[in-house]
């Protein structure tokens, strides 16, 4: 317990540094707010676009899909918020800049991918992303009793740990392989498979997204719960798949440390 | 405190043909090649000791401490610090280690250094009153503490490397590893460091080894030097006594009023200079009397003096296997 409260510290002291940092460079911190807007009004023409037809996907209506979109929205917020670290990791690799961090007493792998996030990223996705589920849940009247509402949550915990875990792996490849640029944008694509709800996609790709690459269970699952629409066995995998790969990275981070060969001084 | 035995570092690496139809080559088929960067390396280092350790570029030096410090793990051999092996990096190991590299930094480039001193006292669990009290001491020994909220982006090379070191030792480590500490810095700053580190050592008996390219460092501050040259180990032991393993002489440095041929100084021992004022020759130290007795009497003597081989020259023949370690 005392140990985990140190992680939590330590991540409130990361979140306070960053944010001084940004706002050391004001105009580049207020581009990133506004170019990050931009894309969100991108996305949220779809769903203007939906509303305008009327169009149903499945048992879907515009309503449901304005939900799914905005907990797209704000994982991918989440994502951002720390994406960066990933992003930065094969460059630290090649470059030898993880050796102050492997000599620190505290988890590397927490160290590397958490210490910079970006609020320029997280702020406007956030806000869109939370009142664009309320207006969903409200417009298709899904249930708001309490366990609606935590299992909601639930979901969307496991999702937050499910990317981290799912997108991490591209990542460490850098330990092996140094450059990874190709496969990292093939990860970042597969996120954005996610900007729509999965029942847009055929019977087997949802199954490959959702059992083998589960990024559908990210963001489709808390709307899935809502609707009364998942299994036992599916909640199960919902909350056992982030567990799943969180074992993953991790096995695969300390496997893949000891390749770590450094860089010349 | 710290005992290294036999330890040994390969790095597999691949043969890069040059131009684009080498690079072409590679697609398809890379020869694989290794690179033994420490080959049996074994000393150790008693508690509170502070050492050189020197080589030439490419020596090992670095890839040694990083092996000391857990960062790498070794291919074969056997180290133990403080009762740990530092590969397996378990935190009580940590806590116990700093590491100062003077090409990488740790401090937040945006922040104050005082931020980045907050962060490790985060990290290392260290109480309120010692932080106090440490920054305090230390800030005043480095000649920093008016600096401690400025940006990290806005001091100087040699203030940022201040800031590093005294970042690395918020925890009061036991042993600290130095790479190249004052690695382009200028000649005050340099100073400046190795008094630091010269009280800091004396005060808290810390365990110190050392690289740098500034004999002035290794000379200031240790007693004893290890030199590996080709992942080697070709000497371990006293600074003083380097000179022994190369013969034992010394330097004979003579003005005279008038210029004297080089021929006539041959007859003297070996001439390392000459000019219209004087030579200096290079003579065994059994010999010493002898030849100036024959200099005063045979020529027109203004002054000499007799001094040791510089010790800069001394490791210079090291790095060249002139010498290799009886």
């Amino acid at each position: 317990m005392k140990k985990i409260g140190r992680y939590v510290k330590l991540m409130g002291v990361f979140a306070k540094y960053s944010l001084m940092s940004a706002l050391e460079y004001r105009i580049n911190f207020v581009t990133g707010v506004s170019v990050e807007m931009g894309w969100m009004i991108i996305k949220l023409l779809y769903v203007a676009i939906i509303y305008k037809a009327g169009t149903n996907i499945g048992i879907l209506t515009p309503d449901h899909i304005l939900l799914f979109v905005g907990t797209y929205m704000l994982m991918t917020g989440v994502y951002m918020l720390y994406f960066g670290n990933f992003a930065s990791l094969p460059g630290m690799v090649q470059q030898g800049e993880l050796d102050l961090y492997i000599v620190k007493p505290v988890s590397l792998q927490f160290l590397v991918t958490m210490r910079r996030l970006d609020f320029a990223y997280l702020l406007p996705e956030l806000a869109a992303g939370v009142v664009m589920i309320v207006a969903g849940w409200h417009l298709a009247e899904l249930p708001v009793g309490v366990a609606s509402i935590a299992g909601f949550l639930f979901f969307l915990v496991c999702g937050c740990l499910l990317t981290y875990s799912l997108f991490l792996l591209p990542y460490i490849l850098s330990f092996w392989i140094i450059s990874i640029g190709g496969i990292a944008d093939i990860s970042n694509a597969l996120w954005d498979f996610n900007n729509m709800p999965s029942m847009i996609y055929g019977k087997w790709f949802r199954r490959i997204g959702t059992y083998i690459l589960p990024v559908f269970v990210i963001t489709n699952f808390p709307g899935l719960f809502l609707m009364g629409e998942l299994s036992t066995w599916a909640c199960a995998w919902g909350a056992g798949a982030p567990v799943l790969f969180f074992v993953l990275s991790r096995t695969l981070w300390k496997f893949s440390l000891k390749k770590y060969s450094s860089a010349s001084s | 405190m710290i005992k290294v035995e036999n330890l040994k570092k390969e790095f597999t690496y691949y043969k890069k043909m040059t131009g684009i139809k080498g690079s072409l080559q590679n697609m398809f088929h890379r020869e694989s090649l290794t690179k033994e960067a420490v080959r049996d390396i074994s000393f150790s280092v008693e508690k509170g000791e502070m050492i050189g350790f020197l080589g030439p570029n490419g020596a090992g030096k670095t890839t040694t401490l990083k092996m000391l410090s857990g960062i790498l793990y070794p291919t074969g051999g056997k180290v133990e610090v403080d009762g740990f092996i530092p590969w397996e990096r378990k935190n009580g190991f940590k806590r116990r280690i700093s590491i100062v590299m003077g090409q990488k930094n740790q401090l937040w480039w945006d922040l104050p250094a005082s931020d980045s001193f907050y962060l490790n006292k985060c990290i290392y669990g260290v109480d309120d009153g010692s932080y106090r009290d440490i920054i305090t001491e230390l800030s005043e020994m480095l000649d920093v503490k008016e600096l401690l909220n400025v940006q990290v982006r806005r001091l100087s090379l040699g203030e940022r490397m201040k800031m590093e070191i005294l970042a690395a030792l918020i925890h009061r480590p036991d042993i600290l590893f130095l790479d190249e500490p004052t690695i382009g810095l200028d000649i005050l700053s340099q100073k400046k460091i190795r008094e630091f580190l010269k009280i800091y050592n004396e005060q808290w008996k810390t365990t110190v080894i050392i690289t740098s390219h500034y004999m002035a460092d290794i000379e200031a501050l240790c007693d004893r030097a290890v030199i590996i040259n080709q992942g080697q180990l070709v000497y371990d032991g006293k600074l003083a006594d380097m000179n022994q393993l190369l013969g034992k002489r010394k330097l004979l440095s003579v003005k005279t009023t008038g210029a004297v041929d080089i021929k006539a100084w041959k007859a003297f021992g070996m001439v390392r200079e000459v000019s219209a004022a004087g030579a200096v020759l290079e003579v065994p130290q059994e010999k010493v009397q002898e030849v100036l007795g024959a200099i005063l009497s045979g020529l027109q003597v203004e002054d000499f003096t007799v001094t040791e081989i510089p010790i800069e020259e001394c490791i210079a023949r090291f790095y060249q296997k002139e010498v290799v370690m009886s």
